[in-house]
């Protein structure tokens, strides 16, 4: 087991260096830098170059990578342009913003998805599993972007929640947590929705799967409770899908954040690196990047850690 | 003098034309969902449609006020927005609206341009004396003035300001529009409250160039001036307390991605008319909300006074329903001082290789598209009716400089086709398509700003309307930075996008009308005049800037607009109308037209009923 996590650990760092480094290679690549940005056609040629002096723009694109590598190997992630701040200060700041709204939206999906899938995958017929079923086609076909706006739009006209940001300009002393939970509820529900629905499909899939299997049905002939059945042996049995869905549940997640973060003014990572994408602030778009690729590679080594405990032959 | 383009937040730059990309309505979800085109159709249809919804749907929000009249009385909570963060507080080491908000709050001026009747108001200064060749200006200083943090105001700021604006070490992006002919401006103090500024050279608009230059705090200030660090100083992670002004605010927290929170400023200086001391609000919230569907969204649910600018043609219902129930209060400015600008490349040379060399540039193409285009159709089009035709670098918004001579280019597309005809550019081979005398066919592209649905609607208008006189056109979308670097070297076509001036003074964008301009659009930066005609209108504007005669100054832009109107480099086919909201409690919201803030550029008067 631990030459299996050793092994997961250096893919997630190979992983998190490479989004990286190419991210600031495509950044840096792309017709337009920092500086073009910022100062548009206007400004004087000399004021331009001056500029591109003082950023390190007017080097080669090896020359700034190397230089890039030599410094991140001492942790050092280099300056933001566009907002003049370390990036290893900015990106922890919004990394832990969207590590909260996805973090809250997968478990809202797993405490929601999953007991409706036991309960639709283990009553094949009737109201109750047509209603799951369709509740979940629904929202399986809305992407987080669509639910947000649904959402914000329903938060807008009744008023019950705040449309957007993270926190309320004035909170009472105490009140800082029930103002963070206020405001996840319309970011959180819009990650979680869909997300749900396809753990309540997989669930349901796999536990109509579960009750087929001949130990299950050896328990009902023994006359065990159909309850004891469907919620501690079948579920047992029925959890690897969903285990092994959940790292890529996670790349979703930060993906779908990303949309979520804009239309509801989250404060995350999503919006930094969109801001950072559309200044061509080349450090900054590494290191957003960097952490998003951080966010899905702790997502998959925590899946497949899952995994291996409920299925040891995933170590091999 | 140099001037502005700012992607992420619609950038200010005094004196200049300001070329600025600002995002479109949907553009955040636009860049999301860039490569699926149903997606597109999603964000552009449903986040408008469940605004509309909900402005037209009952509200749960605080019974609307009948009307915005009212006294206004010291106290009070402002909430307002901003696109994107500030990228610092230090107004000589960034360009872009946000910081330059910051500034307004909480710095100030020594003159202050009036947004709504354009005139220059005393600020910082309170006279100011004109020599008679118009180089040299002496400005006494208000006394009793202190900054926030009761260190008292002197000439020594004022010194220390234009020391740290000039310093080559800062690469200031004010500083090349605090000059004149391409030099600086000598300050000079005689005492702690008199200061004398010399001009490089005669020059017409004399004090207005200094609106928007914040005067800052030598005694906070000057250790990072002396040690080398001023750009970066009063950067995003400076405590507030350290941010020190004469403006009517003081910064009060920082949220970062979330808001930034302003505070009265209780060593303010100004007063209003009836000795009320300013500013009336005691906080103003600033939210930082990247969308502007979201920031209509909020508006119409009560959650912000003042939008961040005008209000685009597609959103217009939305707001329009929330007024209907007086929840909202729109604010019609009337026809836009700028329109989009559509020009081809005329470096010479530029298309010395390529076949079309013989047509591609020449006067008489572009006096055909002026024809070709249906500019009512243009405006209704491109604006969703909210605009109206105009026909050259001035519109009639401009009221003190536009030419009332500017030719109205009727749409006649036979007319056109005669035009190109004449140049040798007809239909050879009957497939209805233009070709040259060599039998290629008639064709180029328009770049213009991916995002941006009106200006993607323009360029697609201009495309349809040229196809109708057998011209074949290709539009090509680019991002900001992209379109910038193809304009400044030089590598395209044609270009479309939006050109805005940040004051009506001509002498005060002399980087647009002077060949050697790094704004000259069409040819930037000549080293010489080009063309003949381009040689004129620079020895126009050299005696309009230099000229103290208004009158005479009047006459010299007219020659100046005459020339324009009949080469052309510029076209111009319709200006949309400008519209604001706020909140109906806001009260003496004063919006100008000619700033990226129409309705924070005055922001001590403002207030709310509370």
């Amino acid at each position: 087991m631990t030459r299996y996590v050793a092994r997961r650990l250096l893919f997630a760092i190979a992983l998190v260096f490479l989004v990286s480094s190419a991210s600031l290679v495509l950044a840096r690549l792309a017709e337009g830098d920092y500086v073009s940005a910022s100062l548009g056609i206007e400004a004087r040629r000399e004021t331009k170059e001056e500029l591109r002096v003082r950023y390190g723009l007017d080097k080669s694109i090896g020359a700034q990578y190397r230089d890039w590598l030599v410094n991140a190997a001492r942790l050092d992630f280099g300056t933001s342009l566009l907002y003049d701040r370390p990036v290893r200060e900015l990106v922890p700041q919004r990394a832990a913003n969207t590590a909260v709204l996805a973090v809250t939206g997968l478990l809202l999906a797993t405490v929601v998805g999953l007991p409706l899938g036991v309960v639709a995958g283990s009553r094949r017929a009737g109201f109750v599993s047509s209603a799951i079923r369709s509740l979940s086609i629904l929202c399986l076909s809305l992407p987080p972007l669509l639910t947000s706006l649904v959402l914000v739009f329903v938060a807008a006209r009744t008023g019950w929640l705040p449309i957007g940001g993270i926190r309320s300009a004035a909170v009472a002393p105490g009140g800082e947590t029930a103002d963070l939970l206020r405001h996840l509820v319309v970011p959180a529900c819009a990650l979680a929705l869909p997300l749900a629905a396809v753990f309540e499909r997989l669930q349901a899939q796999a536990m109509g799967e579960a009750l087929d299997a001949p130990f299950v049905i050896a328990a009902f002939a023994r006359g065990v409770p159909r309850d004891r059945i469907v919620w501690r042996d079948g579920l047992k049995a029925s959890l690897r899908p969903v285990a092994a869905l959940y790292g890529l549940a996670i790349g979703t997640l930060l993906s779908g954040s990303f949309a979520v973060e804009v239309t509801t003014s989250w404060p995350g990572l999503g919006s930094l690196m969109l801001a950072a994408l559309r200044a061509r602030d080349v450090y900054l778009v590494a290191g957003c990047a960097g952490a998003g690729a951080a966010f899905l590679a702790c997502g998959t080594l925590v899946s497949d850690l899952a995994l291996a405990l409920v299925d040891p032959r995933a170590r091999e | 003098m140099a001037a502005t383009v700012d992607f992420a937040c619609n950038s200010t730059r005094p004196g200049s034309i300001a070329r600025f990309f600002s995002r479109s309505g949907y553009w955040p979800l636009g860049q999301f969902l860039a490569a699926s085109k149903c997606s597109r159709f999603v964000c552009s249809a449903i986040l408008p449609l469940a605004a509309y919804g909900l402005a037209c749907g009952p509200s749960s929000r605080p019974p609307a006020l009948s009307s915005p009249a009212g006294v206004a009385r010291p106290g009070g909570e402002l909430v307002a927005s901003i696109r994107t963060e500030p990228r610092s507080f230090n107004r000589l080491a960034a360009r872009d609206s946000s910081t330059d908000l910051v500034a307004t709050l909480t710095q100030a001026r020594l003159v202050r341009i009036n947004k709504q009747t354009q005139d220059v108001e005393p600020w910082l200064a309170e006279r100011w004396t004109p020599s008679e060749e118009g180089r040299r200006v002496t400005l006494s200083l208000r006394r009793d003035v202190t900054f926030s943090d009761g260190h008292p105001f002197t000439a020594d700021d004022v010194l220390f300001t234009f020391e740290a604006l000039y310093d080559p070490r800062n690469a200031g992006p004010l500083a090349d529009t605090l000059q004149v002919g391409g030099k600086k401006l000598e300050v000079a103090a005689s005492d702690a409250h008199t200061i004398a500024i010399t001009f490089p050279a005669p020059f017409a608009p004399g004090v207005r160039l200094l609106d928007n230059l914040p005067i800052l705090p030598r005694h906070k200030l000057e250790p990072a001036q002396k040690n080398g660090t001023f750009a970066s100083a009063w950067g995003l992670s400076t405590p507030p307390a350290d941010i020190v002004g004469l403006g009517p605010f003081v910064l009060s927290e920082y949220v970062p991605g979330q808001r930034l929170v302003f505070s009265r400023n209780p060593r303010y200086w100004r007063t209003g008319a009836d000795g009320t001391r300013l500013p009336f609000l005691d906080r103003l919230v600033v939210e930082i909300i990247p969308d502007q569907n979201a920031e209509l969204l909020r508006l119409t649910a009560g959650q912000l006074d003042v939008t961040n600018g005008e209000i685009a043609p597609e959103s217009y219902a939305t707001v329009k329903h929330a007024a209907d129930e007086g929840r909202v209060r729109i604010i019609d400015l009337g026809v836009s001082s700028d329109a989009d600008s559509f020009w081809f490349n005329l470096k010479p040379g530029a298309f010395a290789a390529d076949p079309r060399a013989p047509w591609i540039q020449r006067d008489e193409l572009r006096r055909a598209i002026s024809l070709a285009v249906d500019r009512q159709a243009f405006a209704d089009t491109v604006f969703l009716g909210a605009g109206e035709p105009v026909y050259g670098p001035e519109t009639p918004a401009n009221k003190a400089w536009y030419w009332a001579g500017t030719p109205r280019v009727p749409h006649d597309p036979g007319a056109a086709k005669a035009m190109l005809e004449a140049i040798g550019l007809r239909d050879r081979n009957g497939d209805g398509t233009l070709d040259d005398p060599t039998g290629r066919l008639v064709r180029f592209a328009i770049v213009t700003q991916k995002g941006r649905p009106r200006l993607e609607r323009g360029a697609a208008v201009i495309r349809d309307d040229l196809k109708a006189i057998g011209v074949t056109v290709d539009v090509v979308a680019l991002d900001g930075p992209a379109l910038v670097e193809r304009i400044g070297n030089g590598k395209y076509d044609a270009m479309y996008f939006r050109a805005s001036a940040t004051d009506t003074d001509p002498a005060l964008t002399p980087d647009f009308w002077f060949s050697s301009g790094s704004a000259h659009l069409w040819n930037i930066g000549e080293a010489k005049p080009a063309t003949e005609w381009e040689a004129r209108i620079d020895a126009l504007m050299a005696r309009q800037s230099a000229s103290l005669d208004a009158a005479e100054r009047k006459r010299l832009f007219d020659d100046v607009q005459r020339i324009f109107s009949e080469h052309v480099p510029v076209l111009y086919f319709a200006a949309p109308r400008v519209v604001v909201a706020t909140s109906a409690r806001v009260l003496n919201a004063t919006p100008g037209l000619v700033t990226l803030t129409p309705l924070l550029w005055a922001p001590d008067t403002l207030a709310v009923v509370h």
